[in-house]
């Protein structure tokens, strides 16, 4: 009975991976280091972003898009000087701007396997890069 | 005679080569300047794409940050011989003056034109400071910058 009890239950839901990803600027220049990062799907993912910038006043941050959704995104960068509106339907994960020498977080599920396109909201044509979804 | 003149051009570019090459490794922070003339050329692209994409308030902080930047060679070079020392300030105030001129004129007259035409002064008098540098120092003003056009992201979308 006991055994039926405990075979028959509802099954707990699996607590899904947990990924630490990092990713910083290339010091002051418009790059970032790494530009390609890769996820398993469903993974809980915790990026931390570095402005590693020490010259520049520069703000950056970091902007995932979903994939096909790249230039529509940079347009909008640049329309909105980098200050995209909360809820922005082409974003899928984004940090808070941030200072040089900052240091931001965001959490996320990673989304069905693909290639996601990110930037830096002010400067999206320059700091760009690819998460790597995979099933 | 024609065959007379070309070991005489060739040499007198071997002579210039041979002076210029001890300046280049005298220089005290080479690393320093590198990363200092490639973060101005950095922010005079910043500059030319608020003035094309008509971000005329945007302005007024790429010259900011090409200050900063002008500070940065400022530090990079603060080593060097006076000579050498006085002679980037010199260049370096006169590409600070054409920028500034672009800053001030982004508020006073907002045409794309216009700056644009300023913008090509002002990376001559950059050009012209970045002569002063040896040439695996020197980053070239033409070039766009570093994330643009490469990598796989473009082709993602």
């Amino acid at each position: 009975m006991l055994a039926l009890l405990l075979g028959c239950g509802p099954k707990p839901k699996p607590e899904p991976q947990v990924v630490d990803l990092y990713i910083a600027s290339d010091g002051d220049f418009l790059d970032f280091v790494p530009d390609t990062l890769t996820v398993r799907t469903g993974a809980r993912v915790c990026l931390t972003f570095h402005h590693a910038g020490k010259i520049i006043s520069a703000r950056h941050d970091w902007v995932l898009t979903y994939p096909g959704k790249l230039d529509a995104l940079t347009k909008d960068c640049l329309d909105l000087d980098g200050i995209l509106p909360q809820g922005d339907p082409l974003v899928l994960a984004r940090t808070p701007l941030c200072d040089k020498g900052q240091t931001v977080m965001v959490e996320f599920i990673a989304p069905r396997p693909g290639d996601y396109p990110f930037v830096c909201a002010t400067h999206p044509e320059d700091m760009r890069g690819v998460l790597h979804v995979t099933s | 005679m024609k065959t007379k003149r070309i070991p005489a051009f060739l040499a007198t570019i071997g002579m210039a080569l041979l002076v210029a090459a001890p300046l280049a490794a005298q220089l005290k922070s080479p690393d320093d300047v590198k990363t200092a003339l490639r973060l101005l050329v950095q922010v005079s692209n910043d500059f030319k794409r608020q003035i094309t994409n008509k971000n005329f308030a945007r302005v007024p902080h790429e010259n900011m940050e090409y200050m900063e930047a002008a500070e940065a060679l400022r530090g990079a070079v603060k080593d060097e011989p006076a000579a050498f020392k006085s002679k980037v300030e010199a260049r370096l105030k006169a590409a600070l003056a054409a920028y500034q001129k672009i800053s001030d004129m982004s508020a006073t007259t907002p045409d794309a034109d216009k700056l644009m035409a300023e913008h090509a002064k002002a990376v001559t008098a950059m050009n012209a400071l970045f002569d002063l540098f040896p040439a695996d120092l020197r980053p070239d003003p033409n070039t766009p910058p570093g994330g643009r056009g490469r990598g796989p992201a473009p082709a993602t979308n």
